[in-house]
Order: structure tokens, then sequence, then C-alpha cells
């Protein structure tokens, strides 16, 4: 009964796939004034695949000759891909409608794009990993591009398009390099081959893998293709793409250098510690010069992609397992913390888009606190936790990766971290100086307030003080997860 | 350790924070109830605090004593305690919270609600980092009490509001982040040489941590700490946010949320890092030498009534950080005093400037004069709290200056010297400041504006009336108070003691 059995062990996924169905189906009979169905249609069998994330839980096997791993660190992935697709789905319909984007689409790409990301989390093989990555980017340049009216929607997909399959095509070159190099493509059998020493051909694929990944994550020198992306996409897109693919990506690093090229750590350590350090600055420091807050938020992101590569830097400098651990799970809780905030905060700049001629600029955003003074409040609140301000989720989140650093004796990489937060603070504040301290502007843009996005900033506010409050039940299941990678 | 049934504490911090959920309810036009309510909470939360003056004595080092499980997984716990210091710093702070949130009646009419909100959450920030004793705990309440008051700035203040609030929030926050690094240094240390990972204060005091450790941990707590007292060349925030702030934003700036750097210096660098302490001692005496000179100097020269209170406060937190570092009793008396007693009467002159300001939206002294022969009354009271603040014997100013140049004088005679110059110095601004705003003729642009000056009404009196109880009790009869500091005040004497005090030349 084996086949069922595997069945079980990939049923989120199964339900996705489902979903993803159902979603063009449905999208093909509903009449125009009905497609709002499609939301909840999306969401509720997103929760059913959440749902199904915690019956497999427990499940710790790799499955299907060896192709496929689900242990809970693909679960715990997985169902924060989920919870991304649910905020997704819910911020963006009244953006889409304004802008005749059609609902169904946006519903179906983004849920293949999860399927992606659910099979990069579960790779067990290197050809997985790269389907998995495919099928994850395929889906995000097609949703970048998604406003074809637009022409910066046009230019974001397509720049993110040609440099995208470029930098798969990279990665998919190491890949063939450490088939040639180890004679397997299976991750457990590259990590035993590579037991030995270093020589220059897996530099060489080492350095492609790096490259490829690390352009997914869009760290610095690799980001070039971030800000047009992200400005360009539909806002509420933009949100999705700024914590899904870069989730995907993460995945994808944890995948193949935490687990397969795990031996040779001290090795790409240095490499990645540089590229971590360069990340996190830049990103600041270029995001200080923005007054267009969609795209401060492009460049903040580079920078929390630096934080996050942080916490793999403390995997590989830590000297014993638990440590190591630690590292990997402050990964994972920042991308769950990340994702909420970041999702959230750009919803909001597209709630001030309802006005279609508006681009986010931060003068939309003066005098808020007076014409919209919840949605004000939840703003300030995500900025704060973008700052990393406790009592909130972004404060934990890099608490956690200090902690992983400092454990792992990278206490400089704190002090950068830090150093860093604070210069954020900078253009995150200056957020809520807009809303709180300057005059609305004299004929100010109509915000738009939708039910579903209105729940949905809501639940993340909730959820991003709740998480930095009480973040313990998650903790339990982070050690769990990073357990099932050693 | 002992705990009482009452989660005493809690309360005490907590019951602001239901004033603000229950603002949140409140309709924003309805000025008069969020008032109330907002004063309601502040009243209660100062009503609890005065459970705290049955402090034992002889009994256990930390009272009132709760404990609870926070984040397992970290070891952080929900401890929160409080020593005969914190008891007087958590009075302070509650005594002048109301104050504030009453005196805030009149002058804040615009976006009242939130205001109120701000003020409240300031007020659980600041009561939770005098009664944590976790460090992680610590922390948390420490940044909580920064963004309020970075929006009572920047929403309230004057006209270069945004600068200073941002100036002041990245100042603080670049010192918190640094010291973030270090609690979890210290804390993993502890941790990796004992196998339990915990953020309490009483195992992470007891603990003694390696020298190099030491040395790095006290630079970024220092760093935290010497920002928020500020000490000199750390304070350039300050005037900034003084002059912008909000009148009772003032208060608070300068009545408790400075102490949170002299408290952390007592509570946390010292008995955390004897070792440390003790070697950067010198370095940080020279410091609060010079801060207390040049902010008295620099106070001689100020033509804003408020920016001269701002540079006065620079040097009498000098005496702070001076009494706290040279490790005698008298010393660290006098500081924690100082810190006391500079509370009551910088909070008293910054309502007494914004009674002023209010009324003439200027707060120049060379426009000011004459002020006696108008407004009797307000001139008796600015009058008292002047010469507290010069440190005339009998009033409050007078112990803690006094007990630091004491302490001093048993360091460097020549610490004691210029401390000592400084209060004649103190004599100079101050008396200079009130003779020229009270009794020399007054400016053709005070004459514009004389028929619209008014004596202090009702409330103003009822806001200020506490505050001269107090400087005058606490100067006439300092005892209770100095006998509540000194079993926390003998611990640190003799923590830095075992560090090897001993081997200073100049050592007791």
């Amino acid at each position: 009964m084996d086949y069922v059995n595997d069945l079980v062990t990939i049923l989120p996924e199964l339900i996705l796939t489902g979903l993803l169905l159902v979603v063009i189906t449905v999208d093909l009979f509903l009449p125009r004034d009905r497609k709002w169905i499609l939301t909840p249609l999306t969401v509720a069998g997103l929760i059913l695949a959440g749902a199904a994330c915690i019956v497999v839980w427990d499940i710790d096997e790799v499955v299907y000759a060896g192709m496929y791993d689900v242990d809970p660190l693909s679960t715990f992935l997985k169902a924060t891909t989920i919870v991304i697709g649910i905020l997704s789905a819910l911020f963006a319909p009244t953006y889409l409608a304004v802008r005749r984007i059609p609902l169904g689409e946006f519903n179906a790409i983004l849920v293949a794009a999860l399927i992606g990301m659910s099979v990069i989390a579960s790779s067990a093989d290197l050809v997985t990993l790269f389907i998995g990555l495919e099928l994850m980017t395929m889906p995000s340049y097609l949703l970048t591009g998604l406003h074809k009216t637009d022409r910066y929607s046009n230019e974001g997909g397509l720049k993110y398009f040609l440099l995208g399959s470029f930098a798969s095509a990279i990665f998919l070159f190491g890949t063939a390099w450490v088939y040639g190099l180890t004679g397997s493509t299976n991750i457990a059998e590259v990590a035993a081959a590579l037991q030995g020493e270093m020589n220059g051909a897996l530099l060489v694929a080492m350095g492609f893998l790096l490259v490829g990944g690390t352009f997914k994550v869009a760290a610095v020198p690799f980001h070039y293709w971030t800000p047009d992306a992200y400005q360009g996409a539909p806002t509420p897109i933009t949100g999705f793409l700024s914590a899904g693919p870069k989730l995907g990506a993460f995945a994808l690093l944890i995948r193949v250098f935490a687990e397969a090229l795990a031996p040779l750590r001290a090795d790409w350590l240095g490499i990645f510690l540089a590229l971590t350090v360069l990340t996190m600055t830049m990103g600041n420091i270029v995001a200080l010069t923005q007054v267009n807050v969609k795209r401060m938020l492009a460049y903040s992101s580079i920078a929390h992609t630096g934080y996050i590569m942080a916490g793999l830097a403390a995997f590989a400098n830590a000297g014993d397992p638990d440590v190591a651990a630690q590292g990997i799970e402050s990964v994972l809780f920042y991308l769950l913390g990340y994702g909420v905030m970041n999702i959230a905060a750009f919803a909001v700049v597209g709630m001030l888009q309802r006005d279609t001629r508006r681009y986010g600029g931060l003068n939309s955003f003066a005098g808020l606190a007076s014409r919209a003074p919840w949605r004000a409040a939840a703003m300030a609140i995500l900025m704060l936790s973008l700052t990393g301000i406790p009592p909130t989720v972004g404060f934990f989140a890099k608490l956690y990766v200090l902690l992983a650093a400092v454990n792992a004796n990278l206490e400089w990489l704190a002090v950068v971290i830090v150093l860093n937060a604070a210069l954020a603070a900078f253009y995150y504040l200056r957020v809520i100086v807009y809303m709180y301290m300057r005059e609305p502007e004299a004929n100010p843009a109509p915000i738009e307030t939708s039910p579903f996005g209105s729940v949905a900033l809501a639940v993340s506010v909730v959820g991003v003080l709740v998480l930095g409050l009480f973040p313990d039940p998650i903790l339990t299941l982070l050690e769990e997860s990073a357990a099932s990678l050693f | 350790m002992s705990s009482s049934g009452l989660p005493i504490l809690s309360l005490i911090v907590f019951t602001p924070l239901l004033g603000v959920l229950a603002l949140l309810f409140v309709p924003g036009n309805n000025h008069r109830a969020i008032r109330w309510v907002a004063l309601i909470a502040a009243l209660a939360s100062f009503a609890f605090s005065l459970v705290l003056l049955g402090y034992d004595r002889g009994g256990p080092e930390f009272q009132f004593v709760e404990d609870l499980p926070w984040i397992p997984a970290f070891g952080m716990r929900y401890t929160v305690g409080v020593d005969g210091l914190s008891v007087v710093l958590v009075l302070l702070t509650t005594l002048l919270s109301v104050v504030s949130v009453f005196y805030s009646w009149e002058p804040i009419r615009t976006r009242v609600k939130e205001y109120y909100i701000s003020l409240l959450l300031l007020m659980v920030g600041m009561l939770g980092v005098f009664v944590a004793l976790d460090l992680f705990l610590f922390y948390v309440f420490w940044e909580i009490s920064l963004i309020p008051m970075y929006l009572i700035i920047g929403i309230w203040g004057g006209p270069r509001r945004v600068y200073a609030t941002v100036k002041f929030v990245v100042y603080t926050l670049v010192g918190s982040l640094l010291m973030l690094v270090a609690i979890l240094a210290v804390a993993i240390a502890h941790g990796n040489e004992t196998g339990t990972f915990t953020f309490s204060y009483l195992a992470l005091r007891d603990f003694g941590f390696a020298d190099g450790l030491q040395a790095l941990a006290f630079i970024a707590f220092f760093l935290a700490f010497a920002i928020k007292v500020p000490m000199w060349p750390f304070h350039t925030w300050l005037p900034d946010a003084h002059v912008e702030a909000p009148t009772a934003g003032s208060i608070i700036l300068a009545g408790v949320l400075l102490k949170l750097g002299g408290y952390g210096f007592l509570r946390f660098s010292i008995p955390l890092l004897p070792d440390a302490s003790a070697s950067f001692a010198p370095i940080i005496i020279g410091m609060s030498v010079i801060a207390i000179l040049y902010g008295a100097l620099v106070a001689m020269v100020q033509p804003d009534l408020k920016k001269l209170v701002a540079y006065s406060s620079v040097s009498h937190m000098g005496f702070v950080t001076l009494g706290a570092f040279v490790f005698n009793e008298q010393g660290l008396q006098g500081a924690a005093f100082t810190m006391v007693s500079h509370g009551i009467v910088t909070g008293a002159l910054f309502l007494l400037v914004g009674i002023i300001y209010e009324q003439t939206h200027d707060r120049q002294i060379a426009h000011m004069g004459g002020l006696n022969a108008r407004l009797p009354g307000y001139a008796a009271i600015f009058g008292l709290f002047t010469f507290a603040s010069i440190g005339l014997p009998g009033l409050s100013g007078f112990v803690g200056e006094f007990l630091v140049i004491l302490g001093a004088f048993r360091f460097s005679g020549w610490a004691a010297a210029i401390a000592m110059l400084v209060v004649v110095a103190s004599a100079v601004y101050m008396l200079w400041m009130f003779q020229r705003v009270f009794f020399t003729v007054p400016s053709d642009w005070m004459r514009r504006s004389w028929s619209r000056l008014r004596d202090m009404n009702r409330n103003e009196w009822i806001a200020v009336a506490p505050l001269i109880v107090l400087v005058v009790a606490l100067g006439v009869y300092p005892g209770p108070v100095l006998d509540l500091f000194a079993a926390p005040i003998d611990r640190i004497v003799s923590a830095v003691d075992g560090a090897g005090l001993a081997g200073w030349p100049w050592g007791p």
C-alpha cells in the first residue's frame, strides 16, 4: 500500500493542485459580476491545504524513489507559503478589479507558484529542486507582468523574466557540475560524496549554485532585477513577490547549501558572509534615498534578505549541531514573520492606490492618520515591526538571527545587523512621520476599503503582535523542523 | 525573593495599558471623556504604586516578585520585582505621569486621543524598565518606551519637531540595539558555562563573566545608557528633543526617561560587569566631570528658557554618573538621590516654562522681564524650583549633589573641586535667568502681551502642588528615601569591591 501512503505524504500539494484546477474551471463559468467568489474559494482551498500540513506534520520520510523529502522542515515551509498565499489572495481583489486585471488568472497563477515553492521545500534531488524552481518562477514572471496595459508592469515582468531565466540557467549549470563531480543528483548522496577535500572543479560548481541561488533571493550584487520588478508589479502582487519567491529561494539555499553542500560549509562561509553584509548594507543605504514607498520597500526587502542570510551564515559557522539548527530555525522564523508583515505593508501601499495614477509615493501617506486612523495605525505597527521594535514579530525574528549569530561566534555580524537595523529605522519611521506628523495633501487620493483587504490587514497586524509577544508555539515547531535536517 | 498574593507590580505596569484599550473605544471627538479615562488610568497606577511603600527593608532584596514563564524555548521569563531603588523610581514615574496627564488637559487640543494613548503606553514602558528582573523583559520595555516619546515629540511638538524626534529615536536606537547584542552575549556565555540558558538578572549577576566579554559588553551597555542619560558627548539629541517636545513630553523626558539611563548603570552595568566597570570608571568619571562643567557653561549662554533647563539637565545628570562610578556609598547614594531630585525639580521647571509658553508662545529670555509684578504666585514657585535646582540646602537638590561631591572627594579631590565649582556656576545661570525673567524692566515685547498674562490657575496649582511638597520634604528629611537606597547600594559597593577596586592607586 506504499502507493496510497505516498499520496498521503503529498496531501498539501495535491490539494493545491486540485485547487488550481478548480479555480481555472470555476472562473470559466462565473459571470463578470460574480468573479469575487474566486477569492473566498481560493482562500478556502488554501485553508484546506494548510489543514493538510497539520495532517502530514509528523511524517518524516523520503518518497518517490528518493526524489521527494517530506519532513517537518518542508511542511513548515509549505505552511508558511500557504499563509503567504492566503494573505496575497485576500489583499489583491479590489486593486486588480480597479485596474481590470482578471482575478481568475491571478488566483490560478498564485496557486501554481505556491505549488512550486512547496516542491522546492520538499526536494530530495537537485532535479526535483530545479522543477520546483521553475514552477515557482514562471508564475512569478507572469504575475509581475499581469497588468498588461501598464508599461512599468511590462518592464518589470520582462526584466524579471530575462534575468531570472539567466539565473535559472546558471543554477542548472551548477547542478550539472555537481552531477559530474559526484555522479549523483540526489541531495543526500551528493552530501555523502563531498566529504573529501575542496578542489577547483567543486569551487566552480559551488560558484554557479551560489550565483543562481543568491540571484533568486535577491542578494547584492545579484539584486538588480528586484526594484524594477517590485515597483512594476501590481502592488499586492509585489507583496507576494517579496515574500513568496523569497521563501522558495531560501528553501532552495537550505536544500543546496545546508544539506547538499553542508560538508563544504567552511568553504562557502566566507563568500556567503561577504554577500550577507553587502546585501543588508546596500539594501538599507539605497532604501534611505527612496521617496516612493513601494520602491523603498523593494530595497528594504533586499536588506531583509541580508538578515535572513545571516541565519544561514550562523548555521555554517556553528560548532555544534544545536547552534547550527538554531541558524536554520532563525531563517524559518524570519521567513514567516517577514512574509506576514511585508505583504501587509505592500497591501497598505496598494490601498492608497485606489486612484490608478498613484504609484505609492510618500506624499500619498501624508496625514493618513487623520484620514484613515485604523489603516495608519496598522501601517505604523507594520513599519515598527519591519524596523524591529518590540513587541512585534519583526523584532523577534531579528532577535532570533542575532541569537544564532552570537551563538555561532559571529558577534561582529550581530553588530553589523543591529547597526543596519538602526539605519533602517530612518526610512521606516519616515512613513510614520508622513502619516502622523504631516497634514494631508490638498486633494488626497481616495482609499480603498474592501472587506477582504480589511480583514486580512487586521489579521496580519494581530499576527505581527501576537507572534512578537508569544512566539513560543511556533518555536516548538521550528525546533522539530530544523532537527529533521540533521 | 518573596512574592505577594496580588500581582501588584503587574497592576502598576499594565493599568495604563487597560486605559489605552479603554481609550480605543472612546470616540475621538469626546475630549472630556478621553482625558478622564487617561487620568483615571494614571491615577489608578499611581494608587497601586503606593502599595510599594510597604516594602520591607528588613526583608529579602527583591519583593513583590512575580515570576512566570514567557518564552520557555529561550529561557525568557516574565520576572518582575522591586528593591529600594526601583520602589522610589516607580513612585517617581507614576507621580510624574499623573502630573503630565493632568497638566496636558488644556494645552493639548489636537488629536487628544492619540496623545493620551501615547502617554499611557510610555508609562507602561518606563514602569516596566524599573521593575523588570529579566534582561530580555527589560530590553522589551526599554524599547517600548521609545516609540510613544517619538510620537509625542513628533506630533505635538514645536516647529522642528520631526528633526528632533528622528534624532532622538535614531540615537537611542543605536545604543539600545548594541545593548541587545550584549545582553544576548552575556546570556549565551552564562548558558554555555552552566548549561541553563536564562536571562534572569539574579542568575547573571551572580555569575562573574570573563574579562574580555565584560569589557565588550560594558561598552555596549554603556553606549545605551550614556545616550539615554545623556552623558557628554552623547547629549546632542537632548536640547533638540526638549525644545521641540510639548510640555508634558519634556516633564516625562527630563523626569523619568533620563533616569532610565542612570538606573541602567546602577542596576545592570555595574553589578553585572563589575570588573569592566572598575576599569572604565576613570574614563566615565572624566566624562562626567566634563558633562557637569560643559552643561553649566552652555546653559549660561542659552537665550531660550527651555534650552537652558535642558543643558542644566546635562550638568545635573553628570552628577549622577559621577556619583555612580566613584563606587562608594556616599557617591552612589548621591547619584540615586540626584536622579529623584532632578526628576522632580526639572519636571517642575519644564512645567513652569510650559505655563508661560502657553500664554505667550515664546520662550526667549530676552523677551521677558518684570514678570514678578504681573504673576507673583508664578514667580514664587519658579523661584522655589530655581533654588532647588541650584542646590540650596533645605531643598531636595542639595542632598544629592552634596553626597556626590562627598563621594567624589574620596575618589579624587580634583573631580570634587570641579563639581563644587559648577554648583556655583549653576547659581550663576539659574539666578541670572531668574533675574532677567522676573525682575528687570519688562521688554517691549512683554508689554504688548502684558494684558493677556494671567497667574497660575487652579489646575496648574494642582499639577505643581505635589512637586512643591516633595521638593521641600525630600530636602528637609531625605532619610526615608536614603534608607530605601541603602541596601541596593551596599550591594553595588560590595560587588565592585570584590572586583579589585582596592587595586586602584586612589582606592578606598
